[in-house]
């Protein structure tokens, strides 16, 4: 089978989630995705190497064995579709190594904090000089310029910063960050296009290009509305629960069961004649205070008294299939065991099994997209530290045997992390 | 020699879409540079228009805030694709584009006649990007769905708020949002592969799968370990200052941190909290202290303050916050745009830079804009017929 992406090389010394799931998803499609690392400092997705923390790290069969930097649930999950070369880029041997990888490939992406990779003497105006056409993207948490450049962040620093938290909350409730680190992945999943519309500019003019990225620039370009309130009217949004400022009622409401639930949204007077009869309510049908969203907006609170009365004695999966054959927007709120089973996700192959051998393979998160020609798929299981270190070298930068013998020599190499 | 961005210079696109989803992918694409003729239906436009935020809270099909974000740099026409002639319109605006984008109830476009086999037919270079709350296959694919379904269905509500409470959705649209910019990114790797290969293709995009990889933990915790990972205390709790809230991390190597910042320098080595489990035994202490210190503090001073100190605090930016926060002011990350009937407006700009380039930012189009220049250029239509399809309502 065709792959999309076949004959672009990424060169990637990304780290933790963003950089490396926008380099997963291109892996899947087909680029060559060469994950640089080092055994001073790996991934930090690989978690400690020496003192496993077992439910932070959600190591495989929660086991860490004696490798544990090879078996965390996040690593796992990010690489999957990649090579993985070991390389310490605080040595000038392995600075040249990575230099001549950088000549055989398309771009670089990295997500350093600023200044590290000019450090290494690896800036963009480094490797320009050694590939004119070289295409570089930072993912910085802060973008590349400004006074907070050397800002740190997580995830869930950015939904503070970026203005996500300030309308998340329950309703008349304080602000609050999600349970999923948001930021990240959406970063990852743009960044896709981004790269792919460098290697298209690359593609029609021969030019390479920088890319400065921010990724709490990326997560505030979500809020369009909430922005342009302000912008235009002074009004400071804050959270509204699991409502929404046109449509009415919309909520969470209890199922039968311990921590069951379904979401309801109701966006027009048609959804709402649906949904009253399908509870058998024509005494809500037909109360006139409900019969436009703005009133449905003024008795909210009344309103979701009389769902979660009706839900509440329902099957979550039973309510969704009584609301959405009369055509009401309704969705199960899925745990993580729901999750793996969706028929609809299952359906589609949304989950992608891959391990280390049968025993080890697991159904993984694969992609928001479909293709109809060329689908992609997940490439090769997420690799060890350094396990493809040599054939990397000798392939991709070009190296002799004796080279790449001498850098394992001088420790700029390694299969293992260096323990401290 | 002009020294604008543009990516995507050539690449034309047929935007189907309304709001938000649609909005952003063909937003993307325009704003890179492709040419993006956006279809709305002739009298009530895009969805977007009606749903605000309106300038003065008053509602107004040209000053929605959500449609004048969404729809920089595209050219706006009107047709009508309930009737047969503007079926047979769509049909020679569909010869012209590279890219078609939609976001209709799957199966619509093929009940028009213009569904994917249709478009191959015509062409098997041209790209279809299909946005919709579950995909265009499956048992779910005929429900309804919207921002709050995705993030139900595709995991993230359920570990989401306070594990007391019900689950809780992420504020705003992120799922939407989500679900478009994967159109933008799928219509990247097909365009990749037909620039190599000359084939287009079917891109399906699911806002359900979107949620899916952007919950992660969820799903592989359960996977790997058997565990519902569920709704928990957030990794970095919130604490009240003088005007508004900060985020402050307590990793193992942020304790010496905080106490240095909170002026309690003795309680780092202190038995109560000299480790990660003493620490947890005495959570409500902890809470206590900070609050409390924080209580009289400014968001922002604690920001640059641990910042500075080499600890990943945050502070709640609401709106306000960003348009004056120094970072963005420094980057000019929100621009000005002239529109002419909403006036001049502040709005979020792009989120990268490319090499030395400025993105050539235009304002959205009122509706039917661009209707003289499309049907004039495109379908060579003198004003005669253009007044013609006006008055019949086609256009």
């Amino acid at each position: 089978m065709n792959l999309p992406l076949e004959g672009i090389r990424i060169l990637d010394p990304s780290q933790v989630w963003a950089g490396p799931t926008c380099t997963k998803i291109l892996g899947d499609l087909g680029a060559d995705i060469i994950k640089v690392e080092s055994a001073r400092r790996m991934d930090i997705a690989r978690g400690d190497a020496h003192n496993p923390q077992i439910e932070q790290g959600m190591y495989l069969d929660n086991e860490p064995t004696d490798k544990p930097w090879n078996r965390t649930g996040r690593y796992l999950d990010r690489n999957r579709s990649k090579r993985n070369i070991c390389l310490d880029l605080t040595h000038e041997r392995g600075v040249d190594a990575f230099k001549r990888l950088a000549m055989n490939s398309d771009v670089v992406i990295e997500n350093y904090r600023q200044g590290v990779m000019a450090r290494f003497g690896l800036s963009y105006e480094d490797l320009k000089k050694i590939k004119p056409d070289i295409i570089m993207v930072t993912l910085g948490s802060q973008g590349a310029t400004g006074p907070e450049v050397a800002y740190g962040s997580f995830g869930v620093t950015l939904e503070q910063t970026a203005g996500v938290a300030s309308i998340t909350g329950y309703l008349g409730g304080d602000p609050s960050t999600s349970g999923v680190l948001f930021p990240d992945p959406l970063v990852a999943v743009a960044s896709v296009g981004i790269v792919l519309s460098a290697i298209r500019q690359h593609r029609e003019t021969g030019e390479g290009v920088y890319i400065d990225f921010s990724q709490r620039e990326m997560t505030s370009s979500i809020l369009g509305d909430m922005i342009m309130d302000y912008t235009m009217n002074n009004n400071i949004q804050s959270p509204i629960g699991n409502r929404h400022r046109t449509f009415a009622p919309q909520g969470i409401y209890h199922c039968q069961g311990d921590d069951k639930w379904i979401s309801i949204s109701v966006e027009n007077d048609d959804d709402w004649k649906a949904l009253t009869q399908c509870m058998n309510n024509a005494a809500l049908e037909n109360d006139p205070r409900f019969a436009n969203a703005e009133g449905r907006h003024e008795h909210h609170d009344e309103i979701d008294e009389h769902i979660d009365q009706w839900t509440s004695k329902k099957d979550a999966f039973i309510a969704m299939e009584i609301l959405q054959h009369a055509n009401v927007a309704a969705g199960v709120v899925n745990s993580g065991e729901q999750l793996v089973h969706d028929p609809q996700l299952v359906n589609r192959g949304f989950w992608e099994y891959s391990g280390r051998g049968p025993s080890d393979a697991r159904p993984y998160l694969s992609r928001p997209f479909q293709f109809s020609k060329t689908p992609g798929s997940t490439q090769l299981p997420a690799p060890l530290l350094g396990e493809h270190t040599e054939g990397i070298l000798r392939e991709v930068a070009n190296m002799s045997d004796e080279e790449i013998a001498e850098l394992a020599e001088l420790g700029v190499t390694a299969s293992d992390p260096l323990l401290f | 020699m002009s020294n604008l961005a543009s990516p995507l210079d050539g690449i034309k696109v047929l935007d189907f879409s309304q709001g938000i989803s649609g909005g952003i992918a063909t937003k993307m694409l325009a704003v890179m540079g492709a040419e993006v003729i956006k279809i709305e239906p002739p009298q009530s436009g895009d969805i977007s228009r009606l749903r605000g935020p309106f300038i003065d809270n008053t509602p107004h099909p040209e000053k929605s805030g959500q449609f004048l974000y969404l729809n920089m740099n595209k050219k706006g026409v009107t047709l009508s694709l309930d009737d047969t002639v503007g079926i047979d319109i769509a049909v020679k605006l569909i010869e012209w584009a590279d890219i078609i984008v939609e976001n209709f109830r799957p199966g619509k476009m093929d009940e028009w006649g213009i569904g994917y086999s249709t478009i191959e037919e015509i062409n098997p270079a041209k790209i279809l990007v299909s946005l919709s709350p579950f995909g265009q296959t499956g048992p779910y694919k005929n429900y309804r769905g919207n921002d709050i379904t995705a993030q139900s269905l595709g995991g993230l509500a359920f570990v989401t708020g306070d594990p007391s409470r019900e689950p809780l959705k992420i504020g705003g649209e992120p799922a939407e949002y989500f679900c478009g910019l994967s159109g933008f990114s799928g219509a990247l790797v097909a365009l990749t592969y037909r620039e190599i290969n000359g084939i287009g293709q079917h891109v399906d995009v699911s806002a359900q799968a979107g949620i899916g990889v952007a919950q992660q933990y969820s799903g592989l915790s359960y996977i790997l370990t058997g565990n519902e990972r569920g709704r928990r205390l957030a990794s970095s709790p919130l604490y009240k200052t003088a005007d508004g809230q900060v985020g402050i991390t307590l990793r193992q190597t942020d304790w010496p941190g905080v106490c240095e910042m909170i002026g309690r320098p003795e309680l780092e080595h202190h038995e109560k909290f000299k480790d990660i489990d003493a620490r947890e035994k005495n959570q409500d202490e902890i809470t206590s202290l900070i609050s409390e210190w924080a209580s009289d503090k400014k968001k922002q001073d604690l920001y640059h303050a641990s910042q500075e100190r080499g600890m990943t605090w945050g502070y709640i930016c609401d709106a306000k916050d960003l348009i004056e926060s120094p970072q963005y002011q420094h980057r000019e990350y929100f621009v000005e745009l002239d529109h002419p009937i909403a006036g001049k407006l502040t709005y979020p700009g792009l989120p990268m830079r490319w090499g030395s380039n400025q993105w050539d930012l235009k304002p959205a189009p009122t509706l039917g804009q661009h209707n003289k220049e499309v049907y004039s250029s495109i379908l060579a239509w003198d004003d005669e017929k253009i007044n013609e399809m006006k008055n019949s309502g086609i256009i």
